[in-house]
């Protein structure tokens, strides 16, 4: 049973966007941490 | 810059980055650990880590070496099930969430994970989870060492030893310099840098081939590669489940964060941690499915990573690729220094040679310990004796075995202290025989089920009861 071209993109797409999404969450949570001074 | 020709890392641009970086990590360990007062601001960073430094340390002592080059290694051995089952990883973090709040709960004023294994299942338990710990923890500082020398010898010219030495060097300098808050300052650092060049080049593995052309070369040559019923794969699948909640639910390093995290924090940051992690694999795996794409001819499998990124990329991939395993590397190895030097300093130093040490001789002689750690690592490190992936899997044995007796220590009141220690040595001893008579990819899956037989049966026929109260050493 192979996996299709259209289910590996879906697959690596999915993979992509969420990896994306992790660095600008991160950096929220570090704004938000630094102004209410939780950092710590 | 893109561009298909062969590039390798010009030798004076590997130490220009590695200078650089060097540099930053030593300065921001240095200004952090100034604040580290006392034994618990130098072991737990002062146990009040916020959300974001807390979720990024997570995921950043995950992300190894062996996400970045070994994701990419399994995807070449065993195709689509190799990253998803790597990813599967992340399955450790999440299920450590509500046990992180748990342990916190239960053991505010504890150091290690050594501390429970004694005061909930008794010194015999606690011998040979200590000796199945330090197997693992030097297994993995040797695994990430390794890799620190396989990276730089793949991407210049720099000889094995060299870029193995260095790379260690400077990780136990900042660690020396600023304990656990040194640790989870340069950890968010290096997340930020790792995510950002995975995106880069899973960007351009897609847009300079596309996956149209990556899945018919695939096709063409490595047919094996796609298909979703390859029985070794799937068993894999299973044995990384198990091996990564092994590894997470029997590690300091994810005991020291738990106990280090402020109130509320553990579970939150282990649930976030958990789900970003968990495309990280598919994404790095992902990039060695190029490879026929490209015409590449991989000489080891541990250097597809790096070797695919350098021929799509040309410099600026092997750039990205020897800045991200760089931080990859760091981000790891300084966690394992802390937390080894820790379970060695609380349950060996303190727990069997100086039961009377005050935290001032503790905390000097867990410096001492993180330097003789990093010598010990150095030497084991210079053969390079076997590649990642082997020896990762080598250690699911030990790990795996540890994963009942946890569980049952943290929520059933009559788990049996003589049932949990066999479950972890008769566990351990079962996973060596499978890897040795059936394969790498069996090792954690036999080794977690003859434990998990041990501890429910040993519990049934023997309960003994046990009060929460007994592991707050403080009361």
């Amino acid at each position: 049973m192979i996996i299709s071209s259209t289910a590996l993109s879906i697959l690596v797409t999915t993979a992509l966007i969420i990896t994306v999404l992790a660095p600008v969450i991160l950096m929220g949570l570090f704004i938000r941490d630094k102004k209410r001074g939780q950092l710590w | 810059m893109t561009g298909h020709h062969d590039a390798v890392l010009p030798v004076d641009t590997a130490w220009l980055i590695i200078a650089a970086f060097s540099a930053l990590w030593i300065i921001v360990g240095w200004w952090l650990g100034r604040k580290a007062t006392g034994l618990d601001g130098y072991m737990l960073a002062g146990r009040n880590v916020g959300l974001a430094l807390a979720s990024a340390t997570a995921m950043a002592t995950w992300v190894t070496s062996n996400t970045t080059m070994a994701a990419p290694q399994l995807t070449l051995q065993l195709g689509i099930w190799g990253m998803v089952g790597y990813a599967l990883g992340s399955v450790g973090l999440l299920l450590f969430a509500p046990m992180a709040k748990r342990i916190r709960k239960l053991m505010p004023n504890a150091y290690t994970s050594g501390d429970f294994i004694r005061l909930r299942y008794g010194k015999g338990a606690w011998r040979v989870f200590l000796v199945i710990s330090f197997a693992y923890g030097l297994g993995w500082l040797i695994s990430l060492g390794m890799a620190g020398g396989v990276l730089i010898n793949a991407l210049s010219s720099i000889d094995y030893r060299i870029g193995m030495t260095v790379i260690l060097t400077i990780c136990v300098i900042y660690t020396l310099l600023g304990g656990l808050r040194a640790v989870i300052g340069t950890d968010f650092i290096q997340t930020i840098l790792i995510l950002i060049g995975i995106i880069t080049l899973a960007w351009f593995a897609i847009t300079d081939i596309g996956f149209e052309r990556i899945h018919s070369n695939v096709l063409e040559t490595r047919p094996e590669l796609l298909n979703l019923l390859l029985p070794a794969a799937i068993m894999f699948l299973f044995n990384n489940l198990f091996f990564g909640v092994g590894e997470i639910f029997h590690s300091n390093v994810w005991w020291s964060r738990a106990f280090a995290f402020g109130e509320g924090v553990g579970f939150k940051a282990y649930i976030i941690a958990g789900l970003l992690w968990m495309p990280i694999p598919i994404v790095a795996g992902f990039i060695a499915l190029a490879s026929p794409a490209i015409g590449l001819n991989i000489p080891a499998a541990d250097m597809v990573g790096p070797m695919v990124a350098a021929k799509l990329l040309g410099l600026t991939g092997a750039v990205i690729v020897f800045i991200v395993v760089f931080a990859a590397l760091a981000s790891s190895l300084d966690s394992l220094l802390a937390a080894t030097a820790d379970l060695i300093t609380q349950d060996v130093y303190k727990g069997h040679i100086r039961p009377d040490a005050n935290n001032e001789e503790l905390r000097k002689a867990a410096k001492i310990i993180i330097l003789v750690l990093g010598m010990i690592t150095w030497l084991l490190c210079i053969p390079r004796m076997t590649t990642l992936g082997e020896l990762l899997f080598f250690m699911g044995a030990f790990v795996a075995s540890t994963i009942w007796p946890i569980i049952a220590g943290l929520y059933w009141k009559n788990a049996n202290p003589t049932g949990a220690m066999l479950a972890m040595a008769l566990g351990t001893v079962a996973g060596l025989t499978a890897y040795f008579e059936i394969g790498f990819y069996v090792a954690a899956l036999v080794s977690t089920a003859v434990s998990m037989l041990i501890v429910i049966a040993s519990t049934w026929l023997w309960p003994c009861e046990y009060n929460w109260l007994d592991l707050d050493e403080a009361i």
